[in-house]
């Protein structure tokens, strides 16, 4: 397998598809967990609300403030855990997308015969992954600090309570930021793919 | 008008295939923007958590809720541009195949249309012509564009009703203003979600139009897959995530006229939650829109190495 620049791309040439790369088989087994994981997790946030919504209304004494304080954290908590993970199923889902393109134009080009170019893993592609990585680290870390939070109310100060949730709401949309952030760079690298692929079969067609 | 909103998604004559795409330029650019305004709101909480009056941290809170969903909506919107992108190459690459194939195609007889067939990428048909269009992917064609156009101008109007939210903590009037900014930015977020998933049944749409005409420029049966069950759940996730996010929308209006500090601050509780949950099914549509897309694409490939390996 040789490395080669052609048209702008810097291309792997090989006399075989190469496949899927690692973290496209990832994205073909994790969309799935991660999709069920944020389909059970926003409904369980939404119900515990209801009982933290009943929890503030009918509020008298200082414990019903306690308690609405830690469902607010619990309730952040878990929210968050389905945008985590739908936005790791987005990702994911973009990664199978880019396997897809990867393997159907390696098959083609097998199958015409002569040399298999494969578009080796562009900027775009390696920032969509970081971007993905952070906004789930800092997501995830937000999500952990809320359980940890809502665990010490009655030790903590309600006030220590509520600067926490405030600090790690920032945290929370940072990460959401990130991920979206990532995504677009994911499907800027399907734009590539599209590009480097119009180009190469009309070479194929060309020299066959 | 629905027209002149397709054509952009189109590749323009004389258009060259090897240049870089502007869509995905000013896509990148909007969403650097959106990522570089989360993080000054980030700066705004950590400032407001560690500030010891409770009106100015308050009023912080207000206008940094109000330019985070800002931040979002524009990477959202940065995202449809480039879904834009991705639509005009996929015509693009339509026109590089058919004119490719011909000349790669093998030397083998195709037969008549065989009607319902199954393939190991699902059931499909078998036909002369290219299938009309699906319903949905004609509403996606009609509704991507004002979806877009109107959530981002709600998100920017939300924006600014938060400053307003701010302005009014520190003689305790803000209730109907922090209501309003959350109803309206969210269903500017609900609808520019929806958006992005038009974009992607339009995508969806192209591809099968688009495998249809490679497939009777050559003179071969047109084979095209079924609507999988992945396409019937995204339609399904989607309706239902806009309308909770136009639900949401309607409550917080009725929560603007709640007078009791007590009362309101009971229905923000589950208003939060519930405008997150019409999101998490939107984006839920849209993880099914993209699944659906990869399994259309290896059915796609796997025909266009059929017809290069056997001809028919």
């Amino acid at each position: 397998m040789t490395t080669r620049t052609a048209d702008g791309f810097d291309v792997e040439v090989s006399d075989h598809g190469l496949g899927y790369n690692a973290p496209q088989k990832m994205g073909d087994r994790m969309w799935a967990p991660m999709f069920l994981m944020a389909v059970m997790a926003f409904p369980v946030a939404l119900i515990l609300s209801f009982v933290r919504a009943s929890t503030i209304a009918d509020a008298s004494t200082p414990g019903d403030i306690e308690d609405a304080a830690q469902l607010g954290h619990l309730i952040a908590g878990i929210g968050f855990i389905g945008f985590l993970a739908v936005f790791a199923a987005v990702s994911f889902t973009i990664a199978r997308i880019l396997g897809r393109f990867r393997k159907g134009g390696g098959d083609i080009q097998e199958a015409v015969g002569g040399d298999v170019q494969t578009l080796k893993m562009p900027v775009t592609a390696k920032i969509f992954m970081l971007f993905m990585m952070m906004g789930m680290m800092v997501i995830g870390v937000a999500v952990a600090l809320h359980f940890v939070a809502a665990g010490n109310v009655g030790t903590w100060s309600l006030e220590s309570v509520e600067r926490w949730a405030r600090v790690l709401e920032g945290f929370r949309r940072l990460g959401v930021a990130m991920y979206l952030f990532g995504i677009a760079f994911g499907l800027g690298t399907i734009i590539n793919v599209i590009r480097f692929q119009s180009i190469r079969i009309g070479q194929l067609s060309k020299s066959g | 008008m629905t027209a002149r909103f397709d054509a952009l998604t189109r590749p323009k004559a004389g258009d060259d295939p090897r240049t870089n795409s502007k869509y995905l330029k000013v896509g990148l650019v909007l969403a650097t923007l959106g990522l570089m305004v989360a993080m000054v709101t980030l700066i705004a909480n950590i400032a407001a958590a560690n500030n010891d009056n409770p009106v100015t941290a308050v009023e912080t809170l207000a206008w940094s809720f109000g330019l985070t969903t800002f931040a979002f909506g524009t990477i959202k919107l940065a995202i449809s541009v480039i879904l834009i992108g991705i639509l005009v190459r996929l015509w693009a690459r339509v026109s590089s195949v058919k004119a490719a194939l011909p000349g790669l195609k093998g030397h083998g007889e195709a037969g008549s249309p065989r009607g319902d067939i199954d393939t190991d990428h699902g059931a499909a048909t078998e036909t002369a012509d290219i299938p009309e269009p699906l319903p949905i992917h004609k509403m996606a064609r009609k509704m991507w564009f004002p979806m877009v156009a109107m959530g981002y101008m709600l998100v920017v109007v939300g924006t600014i009703v938060s400053f307003i939210w701010s302005g009014k903590v520190a003689d305790g009037t803000q209730q109907a203003a922090q209501a309003w900014t959350a109803g309206i930015q969210f269903l500017g977020e609900a609808f520019l979600l929806a958006g992005i998933s038009f974009l992607l049944g339009s995508i969806l749409a192209a591809l099968r139009e688009g495998g249809g005409d490679v497939q009777k420029s050559l003179g071969l049966p047109v084979r095209t897959l079924k609507m999988p069950v992945t396409a019937k759940l995204f339609v399904a996730f989607m309706a239902l995530g806009l309308m909770v996010g136009m639900l949401q929308f309607v409550l917080y209006i009725v929560a603007a006229a709640v007078t009791s500090p007590q009362s309101f601050a009971a229905w923000a509780a589950w208003l939060g939650p519930l405008r997150e949950f019409s999101l998490g099914l939107l984006l839920a549509g849209i993880v099914l829109a993209l699944v659906t897309i990869g399994n259309v694409l290896s059915f796609q490939f796997s025909r266009f190495r059929e017809i290069v390996a056997t001809g028919k």
